[in-house]
């Protein structure tokens, strides 16, 4: 009896062996991943595409062949013993095997969480030189915020909207091949000088190595990397040699040219002057002539009748020519500046950028054997910057190798040695050190900028600048080819590992993995710079370090039929380091030599070692059932030195530095479970819980004393205004997400619904005070940050023909809210940050709310408050007061920055040998803070300045002058206020400057940042291998390409797309003067030997 | 989990204790600091010594937030508490006496800027945990401070530390008699803040009584004012500044009108002759009028080249040619001019008995020549020296009605208080004297301001406290009196 139900078919292990070719060229493909399905056990092809497999139950097992950038197949065994397959390209990701946490390969539909996965060939086409601005518009629920500084500079990634109500704590966390790197936001201010943007850690990495980029978006796919993970995780899996034939090269090369994508419209109507209409005559351009003095453009229209002695004109010494020019204080005594025509420079901002350059090559050679591959490439970039004398070199050289020392060890390696340059970074925000500052705000078009480039004075060379201003402005040609912010770094990324199979099931595994940088930058600055009339030279070493050494086991064990058991046990030790010393020549002695040794005064010197380690215990556990149902779950505890008491504050507080966190995800191919109408090829649903705990920074126990530079021989110090607690508990999110994955219609119609909601808590938080309490902040745990959402990735085959026509769409939508529940007992109210307008957390709002002083306007609502208009008539209406608009006593909600939806459409037609891809990125709602429009109005610069002036000065003429549009009030005796309209005119000048209330009211330079832009556009050929005959070529691709060709928004004069910096932190929704971002365009080539 | 944890968390970059001299240096400099930016911003303005060409806004009284003497105020005074915290813990008195000084000298800005603030509770967040701490009202505050005045020149001397740290009158046992001046000079300064409202004359005259208990400036070596060194960052704080932005402050009518009407040599240490003079080659200063609007303000006297720059003594570093020299201005907390001037004062409205109204006012006119003489370098070529009959001329010569004395003291003093933070506006605030005429494009209603506004932080991180004091005090606006000006 009990026989009777034993299978009639044996159990016995059949050997499966087989090829597997291209469809497309009919070659053996090496490297093809396979997997029987629902186990662990599995091969890869063979350098000639052979492959040959032990499985048990074979009769009833399924083998599934996947490989990179091909379609996955699923062929059941059957009776078969060999299995010969062909795979056709394409783009499906239907059993597809995804790098999970820790570098584990994972089949995509045992996962309960969402992930969303870039090839890397997406990446080095059409090329960023931050890698990770590429993930705009092609992943759901990402949104990238580019640098406002041009060259390679930083990128914002948040996941899933906003948890921390730190600004700099939201990022995700990138992992290469299983280990993790640093990512910090580096830019650089202080001792006077304007921000400059260094870069992140992450817009390091060459994307020329990359292999594929996965986003792991929730918390649950991120348990097992630990408290940085909790805003996600970008997985980084390096090329290696594995797959490819022999030895093999291949050679990849990129020409881009990048240009202005918006630029500011300036009005070229009046010249420069503050006197409404006066004369202007330059003397010393610090107003000894008339007008001279001023940086506005307030002055006299332009006239071909006009001439008006000008910082460019000649000079004449008793009637004759002498080489000296207007703006040459040090011309000889009597001489006498000659009037020159008084015409406008059109676009001067256009004629001082220039056209940006980006070249890319990269070379790689690929071995691969039986016992082991190698990849060995190297990569050069040569940017040069739209501003001037700005550029980045970068030179990476990559091995990666795997061995296997007998059948059961094996190592695996992987080093990454980048070596970085930049002559200049541009310095960037609000500050004469900024070139946009000038050109935004301050430069009048009656400037020309041609002359400025001979920027010495006659004989004074090295000394004494030439230039339009001498009161406040630095000559921009000055700017960016003396006084420079260098850079040069050299960073090492590497990791080694061990692997033994202690059992065909078990396995374990060490790693050990290193993020080394040592950078340098060299700020100088010339004599003669308004800032620094004696120089300056300041040199920085930044010295980071971040070790990773873990050791995991890892089991598989198939139990039965039905059952399927995986599980890991790791423990991890992270350690962090960085050593930052600074000093500060602030005056040279000579001019010209930039050495600390050159200083008149005493050297300023600051220095910041700081340590943290994190000891963690975890463990995973998979259990599949019937291959269409699995179950994950983790568990982590962290130790935390930061969370450490030090001895001094022991007796001072409670100490909790240790935090454990679980998740469980579950998975379920319903598709597999049920029998479906025959048009869903597929259906999964997946849901999870996820928890993740957060330590704290370095030295947060420390009350500390502060030096600062001394007084003559007194040494000064001051205590730190931030008060220590010294018993913070670690932070906590837990995360659920639920989400279905769905393919229609022979795969023809792809979908995937991701909803998500997490809640943030405990976050350490440093919560201001009122400084009468003596300090400014205080470290507590505090908050409920909520962030809920959906992300829905659409893939759609509207056409397909065999070896002809086909069409794929993609689309990624995106929405998320993050709402702040509470924030703590005293506080309802968290200024995160503040320029121009603050970004304040505030309980029941949302994140990312923008508060700033608004128009005051005619109310009805509450007869206690200001401009209360019981008649109605008048409700609304802006109050004027001397005909300026009247501002609010406090500050009000004036927008959000955040989206209220993404949406990335990407189209992709093929046909035979040519493919052209488009991708649109758009982004509804949100509002920007432009600084731009608040200081480009009081300079006159910006055309909206032409409101008011359309005939001149003279206010009785029709066009000139404005009356603002709303009331004035009266206040009666009984209390009650009588309203009338307003028509009190002010000059254009005042009007301009009245509408911000002089840096005041935002609420006027506040924009819909609404946009669509063509993110890329890349159009293909491959040239067919046969053409070649005999010459080794192989796989030439021709592409020309192009990124942010076009932009379609309501923000006038930027870039919608932007933010600012201030002290490290990037601010989004905040323009503070950025350089302009560029549309990129050129081609590129790759080809193998 | 780790043993080594406890040594990786302990940050080796800073101290968490220092001594109290390394506090003291941090607390002069940053505060007189403070004190001559709020003069340059605002306070040369209001009492109209100086008057802007450009972004003419303070000159209109369209301030918004005045958040400097606020943030200076409790932000050094977090140092202030650790001094005093540290010198109680080791029996310093010396130290104690420096830091209740310091702390009597804080709260009156604050208090005379805003009115009531937080006082009894302020500093607390450390100690006790207060994170919002209530407002005091100005007469507590007053009484506070000169209570602490005079336990401070009690305190002074009777310990044996050696004080450092003292960058204003140079430390060690010869600046402690100076520091016992400086407080009973600063609380004849606060009893003749709130002589409107207190009967001040026999606490006056107790100070002056009793010379060898109170000690007072006697000379000019008791200022207590900062010396700054030749080398940044430790130069006169405008000496940085961009030559546009230092030249947008000019010298007021006001000042150069009254001025040229006595023959003051001080003029040209105050400001600078016009670049343009009505008749070439003449030297000619020419004060603007404060409160002009925009135009108006950059177009009066035919530009910027026909008004008077401020002096070259506080003139920045490319503010002309040769470069001044870097630490001639001082960095005043108080002087022997305003004591002078304080008694003048008093005896003549016979808050006192001891000396002559006449005496302590020359006295005080000539102890101001004589600071401006001793600090002008000879290559800047100004002569502080009064002709021989400046003393006697009717503008000077103290003569006349009470009221037209009180006009002189106040008025010599007003001169004398050149750069001396806020105490010029917030003097006048009491006197009225001299008259301080709004500027025709004035934004506020032709009057002159008498107060601050809390900041707008203290509307979300303090506001209950903050707005009962405003219920008690007043509408949060720039004309609310303060209590000793009510």
């Amino acid at each position: 009896c009990l026989m009777g139900v034993v299978p009639a078919i044996s159990a016995v292990a059949q050997t499966i062996s087989g090829t597997v070719i291209g469809a497309d060229d009919q070659k053996p493909l090496p490297g093809v991943s396979i997997l029987v399905k629902g186990t662990n056990t599995g091969t890869t092809t063979n350098a000639n595409g052979t492959y040959s497999l032990n499985v048990s139950n074979a009769s009833t097992a399924t083998l599934t062949f996947s490989f990179i950038g091909y379609e996955t197949q699923v062929v059941a065994i059957g009776n078969q013993t060999t299995i010969n397959v062909s795979l056709s390209a394409g783009t499906s990701t239907l059993g597809e095997v995804v790098v999970t946490a820790l570098g584990i390969q994972r089949e995509k539909k045992a996962l309960g969480y969402a992930t969303q996965e870039i090839q890397g060939n997406a990446l080095t086409i059409a090329r960023e030189t931050n890698v990770t601005n590429q993930l705009a518009g092609k992943i759901a629920g990402v949104t990238v915020v580019g640098s406002p500084s041009g060259i390679g500079g930083s990128a914002r990634v948040t996941i899933r909207g906003e948890r921390s109500v730190d600004l700099n704590k939201n990022q995700p966390l990138y992992v290469i091949d299983g280990v993790p790197v640093s990512n910090g936001f580096t830019g650089g201010s202080g001792r006077n000088n304007t921000e400059v943007d260094f870069g992140n850690g992450a817009s390091f990495i060459n994307p020329d190595d990359i292999e594929s980029m996965n986003v792991l978006k929730g918390a649950a796919a991120s348990a097992l990397y630990g408290a940085r993970a909790a805003n996600g995780v970008i997985v980084i899996k390096t090329k290696s040699g594995r797959g490819s034939k022999g030895i093999g090269v291949e050679i990849n090369t990129n020409q881009t040219f990048e240009t202005p994508l918006v630029l500011p419209k300036y009005q070229n109507v009046y010249g420069q002057g503050n006197a409404n209409g006066g004369d202007f005559a330059f003397v010393n351009g610090a107003g000894g002539g008339l007008t001279d003095g001023t940086d506005e453009a307030w002055g006299p229209a332009f006239s071909l009748n006009k001439n008006y002695p000008q910082y460019n004109s000649p000079r004449t010494l008793n009637g004759q020519p002498i080489d000296y020019r207007g703006g040459d204080l040090n011309a000889p005594a009597g001489s006498v500046i000659t009037a020159t025509p008084w015409v406008p420079e059109t676009d001067n901002l256009k004629k001082f950028l220039q056209t940006g350059n980006t070249h890319t090559t990269n070379v790689a050679v690929t071995g691969n054997n039986e016992s082991g591959n190698f990849r060995l490439a190297h990569t050069y970039v040569n940017q040069t910057g739209i501003v001037p004398n700005t550029d980045l070199k970068r030179y990476t050289t990559s091995f990666s190798g795997g061995y296997h020392f007998t059948p059961k060890f094996s190592a695996n390696s992987f080093v990454s040695y980048i070596k970085g340059n930049s002559g200049n970074r541009p310095s960037i925000s609000y500050g004469t050190e900024s070139i946009m500052y000038l050109f935004n705000c301050w430069l009048p078009p009656s400037v020309a900028l041609d002359p400025m480039k001979d920027y010495w004075m006659r004989g004074q060379e090295g000394i004494r600048q030439f230039s339009w201003n001498y009161n406040y402005h630095d000559n921009p040609y000055l700017t960016v080819y003396e006084n420079t912010n260098g850079q040069l770094y050299d960073r090492l990324i590497g990791n080694v590992s061990l692997k033994y199979d202690l059992t065909p099931w078990l396995s374990v595994q060490g790693r050990t993995a290193i993020d080394y940088t040592n950078e340098k930058r060299e700020y100088r600055r010339a004599f003669s710079t308004q800032r620094f009339p004696f120089g300056q030279y300041r040199e920085s070493r930044i010295v980071t370090e971040e070790r990773n050494t873990d050791f995991l086991f890892t089991a598989n064990k198939e139990v039965n039929q039905n059952w399927t058991v995986s599980g890991t046990l790791g423990g991890n030790q992270l350690q962090q380091k960085s050593d930052f010393l600074e000093n500060n020549a602030g005056q040279l002695n000579i001019p010209g030599i930039y050495n600390l040794t050159n200083s008149r005064i005493p050297l300023q010197t600051s220095q910041a070692i700081t340590t943290k380690r994190v000891n963690s215990l975890y463990g995973s556990a998979q259990v599949g059932f019937r291959n269409y149902l699995f179950l994950e779950l983790t568990a982590r505890n962290d130790w935390s030195s930061a969370l450490t008491l030090p001895v001094y504050a022991r007796a001072l507080g409670v100490q909790d530095n240790s935090y454990f966190y679980p998740s469980a995800a579950l998975s379920a191919v319903l598709s597999d479970m049920f029998v479906l109408p025959q048009q869903i090829s597929f259906l999964k649903a997946r849901v999870n819980y996820a928890s993740v705990g957060n330590d704290t920074d370095p030295f947060t126990f420390t009350q500390s004393y502060n030096p600062s530079d001394p007084f003559g021989s007194s040494q000064v110090y001051g205590e730190t205004d931030r008060l220590a607690n010294f018993s913070l508990k670690p932070e906590i999110s837990n995360s659920f997400e639920g989400g279905v994955e769905l393919k229609l219609f022979k795969r023809r119609v792809g979908l995937d619904f991701s909803y998500y909601l997490t809640n943030t808590r405990n976050q350490i938080l440093n919560i201001p005070l009122s400084i009468t309490s003596g300090y400014n902040s205080r470290a507590i745990n505090a908050g409920l940050i909520r962030n809920q959402g959906v992300e829905v990735a659409l893939n759609l085959v509207p056409v397909e023909k065999a070896n002809s026509l086909r069409w794929a769409l993609d689309l990624n939508f995106s929405a998320n809210r993050s709402k702040v529940i509470e924030l703590s007992d005293n506080i309802q109210n968290f200024v995160m940050a503040s320029r121009g307008v603050s970004i304040e957390a505030r309980v029941g709002e949302r994140m990312g709310d923008m508060y700033g002083i608004a128009f005051a306007r005619v109310q009805n609502t509450d007869p206690t408050k200001p401009y209360y208009d019981a008649s109605g008539r008048y409700v609304g209406q802006m109050v004027f007061a001397n005909g300026r608009p009247v501002p609010t006593t406090e500050r009000v909600k004036l927008g959000n920055y955040n989206p209220d939806f993404l949406l990335g459409i990407n189209n992709s037609v093929s046909y035979k040998n040519v493919r052209l891809s488009f991708l649109f990125d758009i982004r509804e709602g949100g509002k920007l803070y432009s600084e731009t429009q608040t200081v480009g109005r009081e300079g006159g610069i910006i055309i909206e300045t032409l409101e008011g002036r359309a005939n001149g000065y003279d206010l009785s003429l029709p066009g000139n002058g404005v009356i603002g549009q709303g009331v004035t009030v009266t206040s009666n005796a009984d209390g009650s206020s009588t309203f009338a309209p307003n028509d009190v005119k002010l000059n254009s000048r005042q009007w301009h400057t009245a509408w911000t209330g002089g840096r005041n009211i935002a609420e006027g330079v506040m924009f819909d940042a609404s946009f669509v832009k063509l993110r890329e556009v890349q159009l293909g050929f491959s040239i067919p291998d046969r053409i070649w005959g005999k010459v080794p070529l192989r796989g030439v691709t021709l592409s020309l390409v192009g990124r942010n060709l076009a932009v379609w928004s309501k923000v006038p004069h930027v870039d919608p797309e932007t933010m600012s910096y201030s002290g490290g932190t990037a601010l989004p929704g905040i323009e503070y003067m950025a350089i302009p971002t560029t549309r990129s365009f050129g081609f590129n080539l790759g080809l193998k030997l | 989990c780790d043993n080594s944890f406890e040594e990786i968390n302990n940050n080796p970059n800073v101290p968490t204790q220092v001594s109290a001299d390394l506090l003291l240096s941090g607390v002069l400099r940053n505060t007189i600091n403070d004190q001559v930016n709020m003069a340059w911003g605002i306070g040369n303005i209001v009492v109209q010594h100086t008057a802007k060409i450009q972004f003419v806004n303070e000159d209109r009284y369209l301030w918004g937030e005045q958040n400097g003497v606020w943030n200076s105020v409790y932000g050094n005074m977090r140092n202030v508490q650790n001094i005093i915290d540290l010198a109680t813990a080791g029996k310093q008195n010396n130290y104690l006496g420096i830091a209740l000084v310091l702390k009597s000298w804080l709260f009156s800005l604050a208090t005379d800027a805003y009115g009531d603030v937080p006082y009894t509770d302020a500093i607390k967040a450390k100690s006790t945990g207060v994170y919002a701490p209530k407002y005091d009202t100005q007469e507590t505050i007053y009484a506070g401070i000169l209570a602490d005045l005079t336990k401070a020149n009690e305190l002074l001397g009777t310990s044996n530390e050696v004080v450092a740290g003292d960058i204003l009158f140079g430390g060690g046992t010869g600046s402690l008699v100076k520091w016992k001046k400086l407080a009973n000079s600063l609380r004849l300064r606060a009893l003749m803040r709130i002589s409107n409202k207190r009967n001040v004359g026999s606490d006056l005259q107790a100070i002056l009584t009793d010379n060898a208990k109170f000690p007072i400036m006697e000379s000019n070596a008791d200022n207590a004012t900062l010396t700054y060194l030749a080398a940044a960052p430790n130069q006169w704080p405008l000496y940085g500044a961009r030559v546009g932005s230092f030249d947008e402050f000019r010298a007021s009518k006001s000042l150069v009108d009254r001025l040229s009407a006595i023959n003051d040599p001080r003029l040209p240490v105050f400001a600078r002759p016009v670049e343009k003079p009505s008749v070439a080659g003449k030297i000619e200063y020419v004060g603007i009028p404060n409160g002009l609007g925009d135009t108006p303000a950059l177009n009066y006297n035919g530009g910027p080249q026909g008004v008077s720059r401020v002096g070259l003594p506080f003139a920045c570093l490319v503010c002309s040619s040769p470069a001044p020299v870097p630490n001639v201005a001082r960095g005043p907390v108080m002087t022997y001019a305003e004591v002078q001037f304080i008694l003048a004062e008093a005896r003549e409205k016979n808050l006192i008995t001891t000396g002559s109204a006449e005496t302590y006012y020359l006295n005080g006119i000539k102890a101001n020549m004589d600071f401006y003489k001793a600090i002008v370098p000879a290559e800047y070529s100004i002569d502080v020296t009064p002709a021989a009959t400046y003393y006697t001329q009717s503008g000077v010569a103290y003569t006349g009605t009470t009221q037209q004395k009180l006009e002189k003291i106040g008025t010599q003093k007003w001169v004398a208080l050149l750069f001396n933070g806020l105490e010029a506006w917030y003097d006048w605030r009491r006197t009225g004297i001299p008259t301080v005429t709004p500027g025709p494009d004035n934004l506020n209603n032709n009057k002159v301001p008498v107060r601050f506004i809390y900041p707008r932080s203290e509307q979300s991180l303090n506001g209950q406290n903050r707005n009962e004091a405003v219920a008690r005090q007043g509408a949060d606006d720039l004309n609310t009196a303060v209590w000793w000006d009510k």
